[in-house]
């Protein structure tokens, strides 16, 4: 266990090492959110749709773009330059399990973003365009749906990654997935907007849970949260059973095929 | 004690086969036609400890795809292979705490965190004791004088120092064995001369086994006793660097010598004339057992001492033994299964 804390801690002080980076990021991140709010500001403006006020809007925007820096679906970045340079060979050479290593290293890239980016954009947004706090009950589900986007994004990405061993690229995995992602997790339009076939598609689908159930928690628009949780880990072992017989097979042809 | 054994050990590699062409790229997309070429054709050898091998070959040889198979990372198509006392591809996991890896090309260093940060991962990953840490890295650091660099970042250290760095991580956990995928490429003269006696260092007196390969010579001149040389998959020869003189007939001593004036024909016992520039002769002593001395007595020999200017006695390089090895390779003329 002590090693991929330490694989957690290294990956987060490389983080620093890029300064500038981390000022890009707070920026980024705030015209994102800025965008959002200007648009919902001139749809919604003072009235209601559907029972949603501005300032839900407003709040959807800031948590759903904070989630999207929680996710780990970049994994596959990871994976995809590791096996086009060879250098996953010599990370096979070390007596550690591989997934647990890249879910470390990623926490540890999630952690910086948390602290450096997340943080910041969420105070600044609070100052700029004040958000809504949630009810008390909601706090836990919120927490537990967090940690599910990480999982999950973290389990899609490591999906694309094991598939690549077949294909040797990710381009147009990367290119569909990053699609689906930004229309079904619901980040940029929440669910509630769709329409009833749009809705219930995405319902049925594991992206919702990379930003739209975090979200509609936070704001209690979600009736049973802790149904809508439960699925979610129904779909953490569905992703788990998967990846591991993705993960022994693509050894397999690794181990025959070469590197 | 034997740490590898290995026993007809074959690996194919199957490709698609590829067509030129548009229509041939086409055609490509759709064929199912493979072409298997064999990477390691039935090579058979055993490594005790404390050995140091330099594995050598042409280009596309099947180096790699043996420190691969060797590693546990490839999976043979037949034969047998044993690296202490067990199947790499079986036991991936519990080979690697005894084996030390190197590939001249690829970095275990995390690229953007000083290099001691590294080291302490390399720590927890293969579980090694503060106490034991604490002596290695303060072994290394007085060994490849690496105290200059310990805390920069790996991306501001320069090639050599890299490889110190490398190189010390990989004996870190006090592997049996250490690999090296070419460990000298693209190091200059100085750092290509520490990281050789480092090697030779660790091997004479800490027994650590080290299979090399390598295409700078020097490099197996001066860290291995036996050498292993491959071409097209198959094992062409496998013996002490002697015992290759021998059998190439490389043993040979040449000598030249320069006259003040041209001293005309001139017969030197055991030797045979093979250029003569009139004042400058060049002779070749052929039977293998005449050393230096036995040289000297014949050029002592000679009529006309008088008028000799220089002597020099060299011996064939490493270089051109090798170069003759392939060449007489590409002749078809196997040397020795």
């Amino acid at each position: 266990m002590k090693v991929y804390i330490a694989f957690c801690n290294k990956s987060f002080i490389r983080g620093l090492s890029y300064r500038s980076e981390v000022w890009l990021r707070i920026l980024g991140n705030m015209v994102l959110i800025f965008i959002q709010v200007s648009i919902w500001k001139s749809l919604i403006g003072n009235s209601e749709s559907n029972g949603i006020t501005l300032l839900n809007m407003i709040t959807y925007s800031v948590i759903t773009t904070s989630v999207m820096n929680l996710l780990m679906t970049r994994v596959f970045l990871s994976i995809d330059h590791k096996l086009k340079s060879g250098d996953i060979s010599t990370d096979l050479q070390k007596p550690i399990s591989y997934p647990l290593y890249l879910f470390a290293e990623q926490l540890g890239v999630v952690g910086f973003q948390v602290v450096f980016t997340t943080i910041p954009s969420i105070c600044i947004s609070i100052l700029l365009f004040g958000i809504q706090y949630p009810d008390a009950p909601n706090i836990v589900p919120f927490i537990i749906s967090l940690l599910l986007a990480m999982i999950i994004s973290y389990l899609l990405g490591y999906l694309i990654a094991l598939i690549s061993f077949w294909f040797l690229t990710t381009f147009a995995l990367n290119w569909t997935i990053t699609a689906l992602i930004s229309i079904f997790s619901g980040s940029l339009i929440p669910l509630w907007f769709f329409n009833p076939f749009w809705a219930n598609l995405t319902s049925t689908l594991p992206f919702q849970y990379l930003g739209f159930v975090p979200s509609a928690i936070y704001l209690g628009k979600v009736e049973h949260p802790y149904y809508i949780i439960l699925e979610g880990v129904g779909w953490v072992i569905g992703l788990l059973l998967i990846v591991n017989l993705l993960w022994w097979r693509a050894i397999k042809r690794l181990v025959i095929q070469g590197g | 004690m034997e740490i590898i054994k290995i026993n007809k050990l074959v690996k194919e590699y199957r490709t698609n086969k590829r067509y030129t062409g548009t229509f041939g790229a086409l055609k490509t997309l759709f064929s199912k036609e493979y072409i298997c070429n064999k990477a390691v054709d039935e090579i058979s050898f055993v490594i005790n400890e404390g050995d140091s091998i330099g594995y050598l070959g042409p280009n596309g040889a099947g180096k790699s795809t043996m420190i691969k198979m060797l590693t546990g990372i490839l999976v043979p198509t037949s034969g047998d292979i044993q690296v202490n006392g067990m199947i790499p591809y079986k036991n991936r996991k519990e080979i690697a705490k005894k084996i030390g890896v190197v590939f001249g090309q690829r970095s275990q260093l995390w690229w953007d965190l000083p290099v001691i940060d590294s080291f302490e991962l390399h720590k927890y990953i293969y579980k090694i004791s503060e106490y034991d840490y604490r002596s290695k890295i303060e072994e290394f650091v007085e060994l490849m004088d690496m105290k200059d660099f310990l805390n920069k970042p790996v991306r501001q250290l320069s090639l050599g120092q890299r490889m110190r760095a490398e190189i010390a991580l990989a004996l870190l956990h006090s592997p049996t064995i250490l690999f090296l995928d070419e460990p000298t490429i693209g190091l200059d003269v100085l750092a290509k001369h520490n990281i050789r006696k480092f090697l030779r260092n660790i091997n004479k007196q800490k027994n650590v086994a080290v299979f090399l390969t390598t295409h700078d010579l020097k490099d197996i001149e001066e860290i291995c006793d036996r050498i292993i040389i491959v071409n097209q998959g198959k094992s062409v020869f496998d013996g002490h660097i002697l015992q290759l003189k021998k059998d190439t007939g490389t043993m040979n001593k040449r000598v030249t010598i320069e006259f003040y004036t041209d001293p005309g024909q001139l017969q030197i016992s055991n030797a045979k004339l093979i250029s003569d520039e009139g004042v400058r002769k060049k002779y070749e002593f052929i039977h293998t057992d005449i050393q230096g001395a036995g040289v000297m007595k014949s050029i002592m020999g000679i009529k006309h001492q008088d008028k000799i200017k220089d002597i020099s006695i060299e011996e064939m390089s490493i270089e051109e033994i090798i170069h003759k090895v392939f060449v007489n390779l590409n002749q078809n003329i196997e040397i020795r299964v």
